[in-house]
């Protein structure tokens, strides 16, 4: 049919764009020094350091995850009783909370949590313990939830309003307290989707590197910043190991993300999430 | 105690509301503050560090450059994407499912592992443009797809395509005709949610800009980066106006989505 043709630029833009970059990636991490082989993948491998940029990346990713599903699965019942304006407010609110990621958001947190943070000087006062640094594992996994909560609500809001009204009002009709209905019989109605959004809540934190590099730069040892370190171009550059590195995080990704998929039945989920992933 | 309806849930709204608001709140009075440090609030105010910023022109260079890499890769992205979006959901169902399977694509694929790749494929020739502007043009177009695709495609589902098109060839008009008169015309919304949309995200990116271009072309997110250590009262200045001109884009495109909704 002609009126295919008005797809083919597209198509060649993705070969060029996507197609390309991620074949020189899975080819080049099998070079190793000029030989092909297991090379680089034995030596990430057998890394104590990569092992743990790994570890501490899954800790944090699996953490801010479940804090994003379970306030995510509290805020979309509660905005589903509320008026449009309330829903139409937190949806806007939630899609900047997910773009206002990255370079600002590591502002921000520096300002409230920081050496002279509002929250830190709060708690001084106070006489509180509960002062700790920022430019740590902890400011990280605060940043990340800023945004993983945001982008939960966006994503489950819609998948809640697909509960019919009337299987609530049956069970608030039979006595069934409204805390009970959602934890036996809605939530696990939309366990197939919740479970889909947590792998791609788990995928947006193990994928995340804006916020990560502008708070705490490399002092936190993730997949995503050992990657950029390993191309940057200073001494300990060696992008042939960065493209192990990135295919196996691709592998850790993609097994979920396409076994939820196949699980989904081709079900598409998040009709509209007015938000674009973490960068 | 009812979850949905009570006083517990609206108790909960305002409080997770209130929290995630409490950063951009910190800025904003960060900001205009003349003393503040020891002190829970600011001992007086001021709209120095505001000016300041505001007449850098180092900041306007970034300004300009973030608008004009956006603007450029959201046009030839909307002439690219949209034809194929349209094109797939009337003749080609097959690629329609494969679009479909894409947009989860930034979730599956981070952008540092692209990163990895682009900074191969883009050093040598036939494509040696690292460490240009272009190369920023050029890999935001793929950024932009899953938004487009969100988007359009709801548009195309209020559609009656093929009732559409039967009428059409009725008339003698060709496929498209039909498409660039009458199909265009009523997606353009969606289209337009899709641009502003794409703006907001093309403008808080940070990953490309710094790994593939970098101080060569010091775009508004770079600048941020560059003055996170400088004076904090400066930092926030920046950040407040990037949350004020985030803050308009959505509500420009909660706009357009009210009009899509209301000429349904």
């Amino acid at each position: 049919m002609r009126m295919r043709l008005l797809a083919l630029p597209l198509i060649v833009a993705f070969a060029v764009l996507i197609l390309w970059p991620l074949s020189s990636v899975v080819i080049d991490s099998f070079d190793a020094k000029g030989e092909v082989s297991f090379g680089n993948y034995t030596e990430v491998l057998s890394s104590a350091y990569y092992q743990q940029s790994f570890i501490t990346t899954l800790w944090i990713s699996a953490l801010t995850t479940v804090i994003g599903i379970v306030f995510g699965i509290l805020l979309a019942i509660a905005l589903r009783a509320r008026g449009r304006g309330v829903r139409r407010f937190a949806l806007a609110f939630g899609s900047m909370g997910a773009n206002f990621a990255g370079v600002p958001l590591a502002m921000a947190i520096i300002i409230l949590f920081g050496m002279n943070g509002f929250f830190t000087i709060l708690v001084g006062k106070l006489g509180l313990p509960g002062a700790f640094n920022v430019y740590s594992i902890i400011g990280l996994t605060i940043a990340y939830c800023y945004f993983q909560i945001a982008l939960a609500t966006l994503l489950l809001t819609p998948a809640f309003d697909a509960v019919p009204v009337e299987i609530e009002e049956a069970a608030s009709l039979m006595g069934v307290s409204s805390a009970r209905f959602w934890a036996r019989i809605g939530v696990p109605m939309l366990a197939r989707q919740i479970v889909a959004i947590a792998i791609l809540l788990f995928a947006n934190a193990m994928g995340t590197f804006a916020t990560t590099f502008a708070l705490t730069g490399t002092s936190v040892n993730v997949v995503t910043v050992a990657i950029s370190s390993l191309v940057s171009g200073d001494i300990f550059s060696d992008p042939n190991l960065a493209n192990a590195i990135s295919l196996l995080l691709l592998i850790v990704l993609l097994v979920p993300i396409i076994a939820s998929q196949i699980i989904a039945g081709e079900k598409r989920l998040g009709k509209d999430p007015s938000a674009g992933p973490q960068r | 105690m009812t979850l949905s309806n009570g006083v517990l849930s609206r108790v909960f709204l305002i409080a997770v509301a209130a929290v995630m608001a409490l950063p951009v709140v910190a800025t904003a009075i960060d900001a205009f503050a003349a003393e503040w440090a020891h002190t829970l609030l600011p001992t007086g105010y001021t709209t120095e560090y505001f000016m300041t910023v505001v007449g850098d022109p180092r900041f306007i260079a970034a300004m300009g450059r973030s608008l004009t890499v956006a603007a450029a890769a959201l046009a030839i992205a909307t002439v690219l994407i949209v034809p194929a979006i349209v094109s797939a959901h009337i003749y080609w169902p097959a690629l329609d499912r494969w679009f479909a399977r894409l947009v989860i694509l930034p979730y599956a694929v981070p952008a540092i592992v692209l990163v990895v790749g682009y900074l191969r494929v883009f050093s040598n020739p036939p494509l040696q443009i690292n460490g240009t502007p272009l190369v920023l043009v050029l890999v935001y177009v793929p950024v932009c797809f899953p938004m487009f695709y969100i988007s359009v495609k709801n548009s195309l589902r209020g559609l009656a395509i093929d009732d559409l098109l039967n009428a059409g060839r009725l008339v003698g008009a060709n496929d498209a005709v039909i498409l660039r008169r009458v199909v265009l015309p009523c997606i353009l919304p969606g289209i337009m949610i899709a641009v502003v949309l794409n703006f907001a995200i093309l403008f808080s990116e940070f990953v490309y800009a710094k790994m593939l271009v970098g101080g060569n072309f010091e775009t508004l997110q770079l600048y941020m980066y560059a003055q996170r250590n400088l004076s904090g009262r400066i930092t926030s200045v920046i950040v407040l106006i990037y949350f004020i001109l985030l803050l308009l884009m959505t509500l420009v495109s909660l706009r357009l989505a009210e009009t899509e909704r209301a000429q349904r």
